[in-house]
């Protein structure tokens, strides 16, 4: 029995990463397709969305805490990219890991007097924060390019070759998302997101066990604003113009329902939310208005039908089915089935 | 005897309602102290003053000879007070091996030695290791008082403070309940226990304090704390 313990604890991390590398596999292969030039737009602007998901997975997902002005913390990156491109002549290799960790300063600093407060509190000091950034960026004045924003003018170079195409530049955010998953999963499964999974489920009870409930807080908001950061970068060198509309409420509302329709907890949730909700309006041939509207009805239909999100929904409903399919004999594995979910938890 | 905490004076007062008039109370090294008293006495009120949840309004706790009064609640752990809840015991979404896991890693460094320091060890001796792959939220009540027990000996305490640990469970689950908790005291754990239980106190305690409207009626040991006048009449409302 203790012995079965232990091997199940090994074995199970790296079956939940599994499916997620099976998808960035797949996606690897989409440009192969020869898909036209509007989806792989719509694709790279989907990877760069799911970069800046998979902090806010460790954040909602694992911590428990949702924030309503994530796109601020994006928008941080982007303009500490435009501006270290215009003044410094810094470039985009040398931008990423600055616009990150600048990001997560930022974080550092709404984080400290926001999460003394918990809950709704929360959510309304980080949408406050976000709407404070955007107003700062429109009255910054030059340094800021007020309300027309910034251009971006540096290439971005890999290997010596410029990588500023619409192909090369999918490969480059496709790695990226590929490194933000494997980043949040090896978050998950450390100690570490054990902590921070026992402050989303009892904050009293993690408190009486030693964990500084605070400072774990602050700590996941600060990791998530790392990620944002990147997530930035990336979009700052690929629209080559940012202002400060595009880091208001509206992108921040819209990374928080990606994150809640594609499930917070699983590593699939933020790629399978991050596409349906950047695709989903083409698809269905929307215009702005109409997806708006179609955005809200999804977000109502998922947190009252499905509140671990898509994926988390899908499997459940896989396993109704097979145990409907196969009657009793069938239960065995669907036990099995929700221990390994348990685990990735 | 061996004072290892000592409260002097504490006060705690809620706007105008006085939960804790300044109440005395010490807890001797490798004892099962009880405390008791009717609802509203302010027994949960002093278990969360000392372990950090409220700040108190005037005096002093100290332990080990040091002052902790208005430490906050990981801090407490971290001196080695551990203490279990009357509800919300264990985190109901993870896996009860995960439940201790957490609690494991967290753990005070102590150079005493303790006989459980690994969760398939705490789980073994709780009595839950068929059930480390469930999810905490499903287990029944009783299991889930026990789980509670785990996590609190996890922290490598010296001192554990049980809020009523028999409340909701049935005979036989109160009787390993007592089993474990009297083991304790030879690990070098001393125990406080709260209950309104008067049988829980009997089988664990030698000594019992009494607690009404915020104040200690009584402090002595067992039997002639029962056999107080003044405990009877205000226990039991003088009907004896």
């Amino acid at each position: 029995m203790k012995a079965s313990h232990t091997m199940k604890n090994r074995a199970s991390p790296f079956a939940s990463l599994l499916p997620a590398l099976l998808v960035i596999g797949v996606l690897v292969l989409v440009p192969a397709l020869g898909p036209s030039n509007r989806t792989l737009s719509l694709a790279i602007s989907a990877g760069i969305n799911i970069v800046a998901l998979y902090g806010l997975a460790v954040l909602f997902g694992q911590t428990g805490i949702l924030s309503m002005g994530h796109a601020a913390l994006v928008g941080v990156g982007a303009y500490v990219a435009a501006i270290l491109a215009r003044d410094a002549g810094i470039g985009f290799w040398v931008a990423l890991p600055l616009g990150s960790l600048l990001a997560a300063v930022a974080a550092a600093i709404v984080g400290v007097p926001s999460l003394r407060v918990s809950g709704h509190h929360f959510v309304i000091m980080t949408f406050a924060f976000g709407q404070l950034l955007a107003i700062v960026l429109t009255n910054g004045g030059d340094f800021t390019g007020a309300a027309t924003g910034l251009d971006l003018q540096l290439p971005v170079t890999w290997f010596g070759r410029d990588a500023g195409e619409l192909v090369p530049y999918y490969f480059i955010v496709v790695a990226f998302v590929a490194i933000s998953a494997i980043a949040s999963w090896a978050i998950i499964n450390s100690s570490y997101g054990r902590t921070l999974r026992a402050i989303r489920e009892n904050e009293k009870l993690a408190a009486s066990l030693g964990i500084n409930v605070g400072r774990h807080k602050i700590g996941a908001f600060v990791v998530s604003g790392l990620f944002a950061g990147v997530s930035g970068v990336l979009l700052a060198y690929f629209f080559r113009h940012i202002s400060p509309n595009q880091f208001s409420s509206f992108p921040s509302i819209y990374l928080a329902l990606m994150v809640m329709i594609g499930g917070a907890r699983l590593l699939l949730g933020p790629i399978a939310g991050g596409i349906l909700v950047s695709f989903l309006p083409e698809m269905l041939n929307l215009d702005p208005v109409e997806s708006r509207i179609l955005y809200g009805v999804c977000l109502i239909a998922v947190i009252l039908l499905l509140p671990n999100g898509l994926i988390a929904g899908l499997l459940q409903g896989l396993q109704a089915i097979v145990k409907a399919a196969f009657g009793s004999r069938a239960e065995t594995p669907a036990a099995g089935a929700n221990n390994a979910s348990g685990a990735r938890r | 005897m061996n004072a290892i905490l000592e409260i002097r004076g504490l006060r705690k007062q809620f706007g105008g309602v006085t939960a804790l008039s300044g109440v005395d109370l010490s807890i001797d090294e490798g004892e099962i102290l009880g405390v008791v008293g009717p609802n509203g006495s302010g027994k949960t009120t002093l278990f969360n003053v000392v372990t950090g949840v409220y700040k108190p309004t005037a005096g002093a706790v100290t332990w080990h000879g040091r002052d902790i009064t208005g430490l906050v609640a990981h801090e407490v752990s971290g001196a080695g007070i551990a203490h279990t809840f009357q509800q919300a015991m264990a985190f109901p979404g993870l896996p009860v091996f995960e439940n201790v896991q957490i609690a494991c890693e967290h753990a005070r460094k102590s150079a005493r030695p303790y006989p459980w320091t690994t969760p398939d060890a705490l789980l073994d001796f709780v009595g839950l290791s068929e059930l480390a792959h469930e999810r905490a939220g499903i287990l029944p009540f009783g299991s889930l008082r026990l789980l509670g027990i785990a996590l609190a000996l996890a922290t490598r305490p010296s001192l554990i403070l049980l809020d009523e640990p028999a409340a909701g469970l049935n005979d036989r689950e109160t009787q390993t309940l007592v089993g474990l908790v009297k083991q304790f005291p030879q690990h070098g754990i001393s125990v406080c226990v709260i209950d309104h239980d008067m049988k829980l106190m009997q089988m664990l305690c030698r000594r019992l304090v009494v607690l009404d409207f915020g104040s200690k009626i009584a402090d002595g040991l067992i039997h002639d704390v029962l056999n107080d006048p003044k405990v009877l009449e205000v226990y039991l409302g003088g009907v004896l």
